[in-house]
């Protein structure tokens, strides 16, 4: 069931916001042991809570398609007096006496939140293998990894634990474990939804959004969380508007830009085909594709590699003599960032706004690109390189290759499932879109849904 | 192009051997994407990084 079909069932009363929390923390006790989804359940904060959505529902206040619904964020987002450990031993012991601006907003439309999620340490991988709070496992096959870092959102929302969950990308980390685990990840324009109260990764590069089960519940949850925060300069002054497609939307009249270079180099066969099967569906709803070349996007990468590691070292500074109480694979990347000299990072920015000013001009052409998310399905839990084109390439690396990029932008960006692999593990399509245009890639990334571009639900029983 | 162990050891790394390569061949690999762009950067542009003045005021 997704949000929308769960919201119109609570106001039908066919179901009540309790009855609904104590199906999904019935669904965490019996699968969390084996997913390892959440760091931490709040069952009777949640039951509380969906206690008091049911006493607002009933006296007629309605707060919204969240209103009375079980979500769960990232833990790395502050709620108020409950441990936030962003993965890390480190954070083991904080207690924020604040909720994050997305907590605060999520809870303001009536989201029962049901705990904290796990997640790769420090949002600072790609695997959620987490050291100290258990190794996230992918719903479709659990010998699998669910991507990372919000590998336990993910798994989450596709093992209906929860209908939707928050998480963060910083190079990736929604559009990957939303691809890995075949569900719907949004991340929004930079400065679209507020940072505050989000333990920082990437100042410059950090976003907050939603994994979904299908793209008009992330467009809900963008409702929610989008719009200016005093508490964060970063975010925008720009209006917040509907950003749920209509039902019936269509892809007539928008140019979809099909990448001729880069994004189709070096993938899984099976990704390849998945991709370019959507593509050709979105041609035959009506949309025109339109072939494009787009700029340097290894350079993206490049920069986008030396600004993180500049700006995550930064953040943690601090805490570096403390080094046991690091995973090996976050320590190594932390060390390589302190060696980064200030002439590289600010080279980097440089080279970023130029980068940035080339891409823009894409969208005098379309409206919007599409690519696939990864170029790979979920690797088997452990495993390190990755087998593509021929060539052996770090499983990291790959996997945030077509998504990492996108961040040093800041453009809004949908990861949807657009596919089985053989083997039976889900393919995401991404879609990109000009600063601001969320409404765009939800619009399209609706329309194909509605397309029949999608997979079938998880049979994780 | 920078010489990263050499960086290493000048910062008080206690890392050697096969540890510090662990350390410095993802650095070395990026060097060489990106160094040829910033040595292709005009003196004109500036960075990304913007400084908001309207911090604090609300």
């Amino acid at each position: 069931m997704t949000i929308r079909e769960a919201a119109s069932a609570l106001r039908d009363k066919r179901v009540s916001p309790v009855e609904l929390t104590t199906a999904a923390i019935s669904r965490i006790d019996r699968l969390n042991s084996k997913l390892r989804a959440f760091i931490r359940v709040l069952p009777e904060y949640a039951l509380s809570r969906a206690r008091l959505a049911e006493t607002e529902m009933a006296s007629g206040r309605d707060r919204g398609p969240l209103h009375g619904i079980p979500i769960a964020v990232k833990d790395l987002f502050a709620m108020r007096g409950v441990p936030t450990t962003g993965g890390s031993r480190i954070f083991e012991n904080l207690v924020p006496d604040f909720d994050s601006t997305v907590v605060e907003r999520l809870e303001g439309a009536g989201a029962v939140i049901l705990g904290k999620l796990n997640m790769h340490e420090l949002a600072y991988g790609v695997t959620s293998a987490n050291p100290h709070f258990g190794v996230v496992r992918n719903p479709w096959n659990t010998e699998r990894s669910p991507g990372g870092s919000s590998g336990g959102s993910a798994a989450a929302v596709v093992a209906n634990m929860v209908y939707g969950a928050m998480g963060s990308d910083t190079g990736g980390s929604i559009r990957i474990p939303a691809a890995f685990c075949g569900a719907v990840g949004l991340k929004p324009t930079y400065g679209r939804v507020s940072r505050y109260g989000a333990l920082p990764l990437g100042y410059s590069l950090d976003h907050m959004g939603p994994i979904t089960r299908c793209v008009r519940d992330a467009g809900l949850f963008l409702n929610a969380i989008a719009g200016r925060d005093p508490h964060d300069d970063s975010s925008s002054r720009r209006p917040a508007i509907d950003f749920v497609p209509d039902d019936g939307c269509s892809l007539r009249g928008l140019r979809l830009g099909f990448p001729e270079n880069f994004y189709f180099e070096r993938l899984d066969s099976e990704v390849e085909s998945a991709v370019r099967g959507a593509i050709a569906r979105a041609e035959s709803l009506g949309a025109e594709i339109k072939p494009v070349w787009v700029p340097d996007i290894s350079a993206l990468n490049a920069v986008g590699q030396v600004i993180l590691l500049s700006e995550a070292s930064a953040v943690m500074e601090p805490y570096l003599e403390n080094r046991a109480s690091f995973g090996a694979d976050v320590l190594t990347r932390l060390d390589q960032g302190r060696l980064i000299p200030a002439t590289d990072y600010i080279n980097a920015q440089r080279i970023r706004r130029k980068l940035r000013i080339e891409f823009d001009k894409l969208w005098s052409d379309v409206d919007c690109i599409l690519t696939p998310t990864t170029p790979n399905t979920a690797p088997v839990i452990g495993q390190n390189t990755i087998r593509l084109g021929g060539r052996d390439e770090d499983a990291r690396l790959a996997t945030t290759r077509l998504v990492r990029g996108i961040n040093v932008l800041g453009l809004p960006a949908l990861s949807i499932p657009c596919g089985l692999s053989g083997s039976g593990l889900p393919v995401g399509l991404q879609i990109l879109g000009p600063a601001f245009d969320e409404a765009t890639i939800l619009k399209v990334g609706a329309a194909m849904e509605d397309g029949g571009v999608g997979i079938p639900p998880c049979p994780l029983s | 192009m920078r010489d990263w162990k050499a960086i290493a050891k000048a910062t008080g790394s206690p890392l050697a051997g096969k540890d510090l390569d662990r350390l410095t061949q993802p650095l070395e690999a990026l060097e060489k994407l990106f160094r040829p762009l910033a040595n292709d950067l005009s003196p004109a542009l500036e960075p990304s990084v913007e400084f908001r003045m309207e911090a604090g005021v609300e």
